[in-house]
């Protein structure tokens, strides 16, 4: 091993070292809420409403983009610096509120575990509490990096979507047209699944991870370009599978006059045209992986906040006497959505409906304070965002607003 | 907690006037700012305090929002400060948009709910609350508040989310503030009390902080202090450290650390980083440093320290101890060295034997077997240790084409090398996600 060796091996290395948090934080954005999301947009409306897609993904990019390097230049968790810069109540509502989303979020990675096991006659008290310590187990003691392969493994069944997409010989040509030219149905339903599609996208979680992320692995400037390939990879692909899934259903179940969805399972039918009898397997598996991949993540962004919050940031490689509040964060999250999934007659579906709300609710202050802190020029020094980027941020969160605001006028209104 | 508050309470805080006399900073922060006859002027943004070797640093000036505008008030103006409001001498109000000058701090803006050092409870925390009395004539910052509760507290509107929490206060004096911009409030205080800590736990504190908070306690410590500390921090930590702050500074570091352990961390860092940290280095100290490096790990060169005390044989016992005094404070200061005219190697003097024997007496004298073990610089890492088990020492030398001895390995750098290196650099950090 001479030196020469070394720092191209070291180069290598960073490369590999920073491939994967992007990637992981975009993909479990198609968690199985995303991928029910995208099913009913596609069974609902066919596809007049891609655009919706098209705009949710260049949204995760472009903020996903903005985490990393908020995370890289001030290495401050989100949560820190917004109780920093906008003080204790902001700090503490926020990280309040992400809590109670990620819990409620966990919950729901939690039930598609269950439904999954359920699909191959596994009971749900064998399948969560198992899923949970798999999941514990391997992102606080294990090698991440060999275990995200086999999330990524069982989360390709999703590209499976791509395939049977062009199986389904879509039409492509309105495919194109709903995911360029924007329509909106003036109904109810259409703006509830719009601003879910935006929602389920663009996740509150997946936001403070990959700023904490960065700063928990000490990601420099110079990382920052690798980052970047990264978050822009997953971000990418989570639009791409959504693309397919809307597409997939748009040309069978949409076509077929099968509007109504309520679960990724009733999903697992548009699978049919490519893997006959075997689809409700192979979907199955795919629910796992995603899920997996997502519950991997959001204990992880919980407890960042957490520690965060306090001024006492904690890393994966503190041991728990050294951290004791980030792995009782962990814990904690993990074992209460577990038993909110086993107990039984626990009012699962309102806890969904509510944490997508919450989500989208959360989804607002935060975008508003990631936007405050890019032009903060004290905080962000030669990063500072550029006035064009200002103005692309602006419309992006006046575009969330105007849809969470219909949509939460919608539902108080009824 | 509380336990710590009242551990760190010194004179200031339980003098009866000025605990009922604290005002919160941030209770006090959005409140009315009047003039002389009542009248509102405009609301209290942020006290602006000039730092300098107070432990107490004034209050300077007050920003008070006034017609849309950030407006500076001389802190000399201030008549009345009360937990609600705070009112001024007179009326007259310089309408200039505020701009910081260097050396000033903003106590909300840089301080409140930013990273500090407790020292006294050797952990960072963010600051709940900060604390102003009136102390020899001036408002100063005597206080700080670092509980979880005061920052619940402070989430509640009205009064009692002003309401200060004195049992839970702090000296000011007992926290390091690491504000950047120059404004560091940095007390001899906090300092010295910096410099009491053990290097490890100094090396805790370290990684608990954050970026700009971590590169302003590294600037606030003494370097000798500071590297030792380094040396106690992992590596990957503390490449991320090194990248954080100045080459200057690093060099500065680097310099002070064991040269050994210094070439392990270049030798980790990319090339360019590397040498533009050695340019800053003295000339001497760059050259020994780059000959380290260029050894790899998997040799004797590359683990071995450079720290060895050299006599001649024609020296005597008392000029060997006397070396030996002069490099008491490092840990490899057991024994001298001993060579020849041309200085080739001759044989290994524990400090016992040097304090049995007569000091006067030459050195030659004292050599005899058993003989320390020798290696070259280019003999492999599977063959030191062999040398090791074979020979049972605590050590042995490492000596170059010519016989003359370079350095020495010790038993910890035979644990450091055979540690794997999984734990080394960005491409392998430890632990989840890498």
């Amino acid at each position: 091993m001479s030196t020469k060796l070394d720092s191209r091996k070291l180069r290598l290395g960073a490369f590999l070292a920073v491939m994967g948090p992007g990637i992981i934080a975009g993909l479990s954005d198609d968690d199985p809420a995303g991928i029910t999301t995208y099913s009913q947009l596609g069974a609902q409306f066919g596809y007049q409403l891609l655009w919706t897609l098209g705009i949710s993904t260049i949204a995760l990019i472009l903020f996903q983009d903005l985490g990393a390097r908020i995370g890289v230049v001030t290495r401050q968790g989100l949560i820190g610096l917004v109780r920093q810069k906008y003080g204790a109540r902001s700090g503490m509502l926020s990280a309040l509120a992400l809590v109670l989303a990620n819990i409620g979020t966990m919950t729901a990675e939690f039930a598609g575990i269950a439904a999954a096991g359920n699909l191959f006659g596994i009971s749900k008290y064998i399948t969560v509490p198992l899923a949970g310590i798999v999941v514990s187990f391997l992102v606080l003691r294990g090698s991440f990096a060999r275990v995200e392969k086999v999330f990524f493994l069982l989360a390709s069944v999703f590209i499976s979507y791509v395939i049977a997409g062009f199986m389904a010989k879509p039409d492509w040509s309105a495919a194109a047209q709903g995911l360029f030219i924007p329509s909106m149905p003036l109904n109810r339903e259409a703006l509830f699944i719009a601003t879910a599609t935006l929602g389920t996208t663009l996740a509150p979680w997946g936001l403070a991870f990959i700023q904490s992320y960065a700063v928990d692995k000490r990601l420099t400037k110079e990382d920052l370009k690798l980052l970047r390939v990264d978050v822009w990879t997953g971000s990418l692909l989570t639009g791409i599978i959504g693309f397919f899934v809307v597409i997939t259903c748009a040309a069978t179940l949409n076509t077929n006059g099968q509007t109504s969805i309520t679960d990724a399972a009733q999903a697992a039918v548009a699978l049919k045209p490519l893997a006959g009898t075997l689809a409700k397997e192979l979907f199955a598996l795919g629910l796992i992986g995603a899920a997996l991949l997502a519950a991997s993540i959001l204990p992880l962004s919980t407890a960042y906040a957490v520690t965060d919050l306090t001024g006492r940031p904690a890393a994966l490689d503190d041991k728990a006497n050294e951290a004791p509040l980030f792995y009782a964060t962990f814990a904690a999250i993990t074992v209460l959505s577990a038993t909110l999934v086993l107990i039984p007659g626990a009012p699962l579906i309102r806890i969904l409906v509510l944490t997508q709300i919450l989500n989208a609710v959360l989804l607002l202050p935060l975008l508003l304070y990631m936007f405050g802190i890019a032009r903060d020029g004290r905080l962000m020094g030669e990063y500072k965002a550029t006035t064009r980027m200002l103005v692309v941020y602006s419309l992006i969160i006046a575009l969330i607003f105007a849809c969470v605001g219909t949509l939460l006028w919608f539902s108080i209104v009824g | 907690m509380s336990k710590t508050a009242s551990r760190t309470q010194s004179a200031v805080l339980t003098r009866k006037g000025i605990q009922n006399s604290l005002v919160s900073v941030a209770g006090i922060i959005g409140r009315p700012v009047k003039d002389q006859d009542g009248r509102d002027l405009g609301k209290l943004l942020d006290f602006v305090v000039r730092h300098g070797g107070e432990t107490y640093p004034p209050v300077s000036g007050l920003i008070v929002k006034v017609a849309g505008r950030r407006a500076y008030i001389d802190g000399a103006r201030i008549a009345k400060l009360t937990k609600d409001e705070i009112t001024l001498s007179s009326a007259k109000v310089n309408l200039n948009e505020y701009q910081r000058r260097t050396g000033e701090q903003l106590l909300d803006g840089d301080v409140l709910d930013h990273q500090i050092v407790d020292v006294n409870g050797l952990r960072v925390v963010r600051t709940s609350d900060l604390y102003l009395a009136p102390l020899d004539k001036e408002i100063r910052l005597v206080g700080v508040d670092v509980s979880f509760r005061s920052f619940v507290r402070r989430i509640f509107p009205g009064t009692f989310g002003r309401k200060p929490g004195v049992d839970q206060v702090i000296d000011w004096a007992s926290v390091a503030s690491l504000a950047d911009d120059g404004g560091v409030v940095r007390t001899t205080a906090t300092r010295e009390a910096l410099s009491k800590l053990r290097p490890a736990d100094i090396a805790d504190i370290i990684e608990d902080l954050e970026g700009r908070e971590q590169s302003a306690l590294i600037e606030l410590l003494d370097p000798d202090l500071a590297a030792d500390a380094l040396e106690e921090m992992e590596d990957d930590e503390l490449q991320g450290l090194l990248r954080g702050i100045s080459d200057e500074r690093a060099a500065e570091l680097l310099s002070h650390m064991e040269p050994d352990e210094s070439a392990e961390v270049l030798r980790d860092l990319d090339e360019e980083h590397s040498e533009s940290i050695l340019a800053q280095m003295s000339p001497a100290m760059a050259k020994q440093l780059r000959r380290l490096v260029e050894f790899d790990e998997t040799h004797a060169g590359g683990i071995m320290t450079t720290h060895i005390l050299i006599v001649k044989e024609s020296d005597s016992v008392s000029d060997a101890l006397k070396l030996l005094v002069e490099h008491r404070e490092r840990d490899i200061s057991d024994g001298v060295t001993v060579v020849d005219s041309k200085g080739k190697l001759l044989d290994h003097i524990q400090i016992i034997e040097l304090i049995a024997a007569k000091p006067s007496e030459k050195l030659e004298t004292l050599v005899k077997a058993p003989f320390p073990t020798a290696v070259s610089i280019d003999t492999p890492l599977e063959d030191v240790i062999e040398e090791f088990s074979n020979n049972r020492g605590s050590s042995v030398i490492v000596v170059d084409e010519k016989g003359k001895p370079v350095g020495r390995i010790l038993a910890d750098d035979i644990i450091d090398a055979m540690v794997p290196a999984e734990s080394s650099g960005l491409a392998q950090g430890s632990g989840a996600l890498s």
